[in-house]
Protein backbone atom coordinates (compact mmCIF):
# COMPACT_ATOMS: atom_id res chain seq x y z
CA UNK A 1 0.00 0.00 0.00
CA UNK A 2 1.40 3.38 -0.96
CA UNK A 3 1.63 6.09 1.67
CA UNK A 4 -0.71 9.11 1.27
CA UNK A 5 0.64 12.05 -0.65
CA UNK A 6 2.15 14.69 1.64
CA UNK A 7 -0.35 17.39 0.59
CA UNK A 8 -3.21 15.01 1.52
CA UNK A 9 -1.81 14.67 5.04
CA UNK A 10 -1.58 18.42 5.36
CA UNK A 11 -5.15 18.95 4.11
CA UNK A 12 -6.50 16.36 6.54
CA UNK A 13 -4.70 18.01 9.40
CA UNK A 14 -6.01 21.50 8.54
CA UNK A 15 -9.53 20.11 8.14
CA UNK A 16 -9.23 18.50 11.55
CA UNK A 17 -8.24 21.77 13.17
CA UNK A 18 -11.09 23.60 11.42
CA UNK A 19 -13.59 20.99 12.63
CA UNK A 20 -12.29 21.36 16.19
CA UNK A 21 -12.57 25.14 16.00
CA UNK A 22 -16.11 25.00 14.62
CA UNK A 23 -17.17 22.64 17.40
CA UNK A 24 -15.61 24.94 20.00
CA UNK A 25 -17.50 27.97 18.63
CA UNK A 26 -20.78 25.96 18.60
CA UNK A 27 -20.28 24.89 22.22
CA UNK A 28 -19.41 28.44 23.21
CA UNK A 29 -22.57 29.87 21.64
CA UNK A 30 -24.76 27.32 23.38
CA UNK A 31 -23.14 27.47 26.80
CA UNK A 32 -22.40 31.17 27.12
CA UNK A 33 -24.71 33.03 29.48
CA UNK A 34 -25.05 36.79 30.00
CA UNK A 35 -22.40 38.20 32.33
CA UNK A 36 -21.05 41.50 33.62
CA UNK A 37 -17.29 41.69 34.10
CA UNK A 38 -15.35 44.69 35.35
CA UNK A 39 -11.58 45.06 34.99
CA UNK A 40 -9.41 47.16 37.27
CA UNK A 41 -5.86 48.42 37.17
CA UNK A 42 -3.28 45.70 37.62
CA UNK A 43 -5.33 43.20 35.66
CA UNK A 44 -7.80 42.38 38.44
CA UNK A 45 -11.30 41.47 37.26
CA UNK A 46 -14.62 40.93 39.02
CA UNK A 47 -17.81 39.24 37.82
CA UNK A 48 -21.26 40.39 38.88
CA UNK A 49 -24.29 38.12 38.76
CA UNK A 50 -27.36 39.45 36.98
CA UNK A 51 -29.53 38.72 40.02
CA UNK A 52 -27.33 40.78 42.38
CA UNK A 53 -27.93 44.48 43.04
CA UNK A 54 -24.80 45.78 41.29
CA UNK A 55 -25.12 43.23 38.50
CA UNK A 56 -28.74 44.18 37.88
CA UNK A 57 -27.84 47.85 37.64
CA UNK A 58 -25.00 47.06 35.23
CA UNK A 59 -27.35 45.12 32.96
CA UNK A 60 -29.90 47.94 32.98
CA UNK A 61 -27.23 50.52 32.12
CA UNK A 62 -25.84 48.27 29.37
CA UNK A 63 -29.35 47.81 27.97
CA UNK A 64 -29.68 51.57 27.56
CA UNK A 65 -26.45 51.74 25.57
CA UNK A 66 -27.61 48.88 23.37
CA UNK A 67 -30.73 50.92 22.65
CA UNK A 68 -28.60 53.96 21.76
CA UNK A 69 -26.59 51.86 19.33
CA UNK A 70 -29.68 50.78 17.41
CA UNK A 71 -29.22 53.70 15.05
CA UNK A 72 -27.68 52.32 11.85
CA UNK A 73 -23.97 52.85 11.33
CA UNK A 74 -22.58 54.02 8.00
CA UNK A 75 -19.84 51.63 6.85
CA UNK B 1 -4.97 80.06 9.01
CA UNK B 2 -3.35 81.87 11.92
CA UNK B 3 -1.77 80.03 14.81
CA UNK B 4 -4.50 81.31 17.16
CA UNK B 5 -7.20 80.04 14.85
CA UNK B 6 -5.49 76.67 14.63
CA UNK B 7 -5.28 76.44 18.42
CA UNK B 8 -8.93 77.43 18.74
CA UNK B 9 -9.83 74.45 16.56
CA UNK B 10 -7.93 72.05 18.80
CA UNK B 11 -9.05 70.40 22.00
CA UNK B 12 -6.96 69.62 25.06
CA UNK B 13 -7.84 66.69 27.28
CA UNK B 14 -6.91 66.27 30.93
CA UNK B 15 -3.58 64.67 30.10
CA UNK B 16 -2.61 67.75 28.15
CA UNK B 17 -2.81 65.95 24.84
CA UNK B 18 -4.02 68.07 21.97
CA UNK B 19 -6.13 66.75 19.15
CA UNK B 20 -8.62 68.07 16.65
CA UNK B 21 -12.35 67.25 16.95
CA UNK B 22 -12.08 65.60 13.56
CA UNK B 23 -9.52 63.17 14.96
CA UNK B 24 -12.09 61.75 17.40
CA UNK B 25 -14.58 61.30 14.57
CA UNK B 26 -11.98 59.53 12.48
CA UNK B 27 -11.16 57.32 15.48
CA UNK B 28 -14.80 56.24 15.76
CA UNK B 29 -14.94 55.61 12.01
CA UNK B 30 -11.82 53.50 12.30
CA UNK B 31 -13.29 51.45 15.14
CA UNK B 32 -16.41 50.75 13.07
CA UNK B 33 -14.27 49.82 10.10
CA UNK B 34 -12.04 47.49 12.11
CA UNK B 35 -14.82 45.59 13.81
CA UNK B 36 -17.55 44.12 11.61
CA UNK B 37 -19.49 43.07 14.73
CA UNK B 38 -19.72 46.65 15.97
CA UNK B 39 -23.18 48.26 16.08
CA UNK B 40 -22.06 51.62 17.39
CA UNK B 41 -19.30 53.40 19.24
CA UNK B 42 -18.46 56.68 20.90
CA UNK B 43 -15.50 58.47 22.39
CA UNK B 44 -15.95 60.65 25.46
CA UNK B 45 -13.56 62.97 27.20
CA UNK B 46 -12.69 62.56 30.88
CA UNK B 47 -15.67 64.74 31.85
CA UNK B 48 -18.06 62.48 29.96
CA UNK B 49 -18.72 64.82 27.02
CA UNK B 50 -19.05 63.05 23.68
CA UNK B 51 -16.22 63.91 21.28
CA UNK B 52 -17.60 61.66 18.54
CA UNK B 53 -20.28 59.00 18.21
CA UNK B 54 -22.00 56.90 15.60
CA UNK B 55 -25.44 58.04 16.74
CA UNK B 56 -26.83 60.69 19.06
CA UNK B 57 -23.78 62.02 20.94
CA UNK B 58 -25.79 63.34 23.88
CA UNK B 59 -27.40 59.95 24.51
CA UNK B 60 -24.07 58.14 24.21
CA UNK B 61 -22.60 60.61 26.74
CA UNK B 62 -25.50 60.31 29.16
CA UNK B 63 -25.88 56.55 29.06
CA UNK B 64 -22.12 55.95 28.90
CA UNK B 65 -21.58 58.10 31.99
CA UNK B 66 -24.40 56.24 33.76
CA UNK B 67 -22.81 52.88 32.94
CA UNK B 68 -19.41 53.98 34.23
CA UNK B 69 -20.96 55.45 37.38
CA UNK B 70 -22.68 52.15 38.13
CA UNK B 71 -19.48 50.23 37.35
CA UNK B 72 -17.40 52.48 39.61
CA UNK B 73 -19.93 52.07 42.39
CA UNK B 74 -19.90 48.28 42.10
CA UNK B 75 -16.31 47.97 43.34
CA UNK B 76 -13.90 49.81 45.56
CA UNK B 77 -11.95 51.56 42.82
CA UNK B 78 -12.68 53.08 39.40
CA UNK B 79 -12.96 50.54 36.62
CA UNK B 80 -10.59 50.44 33.68
CA UNK B 81 -12.66 48.21 31.42
CA UNK B 82 -16.28 47.10 31.39
CA UNK B 83 -17.63 44.12 29.44
CA UNK B 84 -21.29 43.21 29.74
CA UNK B 85 -22.73 40.45 27.58
CA UNK B 86 -26.52 40.30 27.30
CA UNK B 87 -28.89 38.38 25.07
CA UNK B 88 -29.37 41.56 23.01
CA UNK B 89 -25.72 42.42 22.47
CA UNK B 90 -22.45 43.18 24.18
CA UNK B 91 -21.30 46.44 25.72
CA UNK B 92 -17.69 47.50 26.09
CA UNK B 93 -16.24 50.52 27.86
CA UNK B 94 -12.60 51.43 28.26
CA UNK B 95 -10.82 54.25 30.06
CA UNK B 96 -7.40 55.05 28.72
CA UNK B 97 -5.17 58.13 28.77
CA UNK B 98 -7.95 60.36 30.09
CA UNK B 99 -10.40 59.34 27.38
CA UNK B 100 -13.29 56.90 27.32
CA UNK B 101 -14.28 54.59 24.47
CA UNK B 102 -17.72 52.96 24.38
CA UNK B 103 -18.79 50.24 21.99
CA UNK B 104 -21.81 48.04 21.44
CA UNK B 105 -21.36 44.87 19.41
CA UNK B 106 -23.27 41.80 18.36
CA UNK B 107 -23.21 38.81 20.69
CA UNK B 108 -20.00 36.75 20.70
CA UNK B 109 -17.82 39.59 19.45
CA UNK B 110 -14.12 38.96 19.88
CA UNK B 111 -13.55 40.66 23.22
CA UNK B 112 -9.79 40.92 23.31
CA UNK B 113 -9.58 42.17 19.72
CA UNK B 114 -12.22 44.82 20.34
CA UNK B 115 -10.54 46.04 23.52
CA UNK B 116 -7.22 46.11 21.68
CA UNK B 117 -8.71 48.27 18.90
CA UNK B 118 -10.38 50.59 21.41
CA UNK B 119 -7.15 51.00 23.36
CA UNK B 120 -5.20 51.65 20.18
CA UNK B 121 -7.46 54.46 18.96
CA UNK B 122 -7.53 56.10 22.41
CA UNK B 123 -3.75 55.90 22.70
CA UNK B 124 -3.34 57.50 19.28
CA UNK B 125 -5.86 60.21 20.11
CA UNK B 126 -4.27 60.98 23.46
CA UNK B 127 -0.87 61.17 21.82
CA UNK B 128 -2.25 63.95 19.72
CA UNK B 129 -2.13 62.05 16.48
CA UNK B 130 -4.65 60.55 14.17
CA UNK B 131 -5.96 57.08 14.88
CA UNK B 132 -3.98 54.90 12.52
Amino acid sequence: MTPPKPHRVLLDRVSGYADEAAAYVRRRRVSRRPFARLYYGGGRAADFAADGRAGGELFVAAGRLIEVAREPVDR
Amino acid sequence: MTRAAILADLMVDETGAVFSPGAAERAVELLVELSPDLRGAAILDADGAALAATGAPARWAEDGAALLAVADGAGEEPVEQVHIATEQGEVFALRHDGLIALAVADRFALTSVLFFDMRSVLRDLAAGGEAA
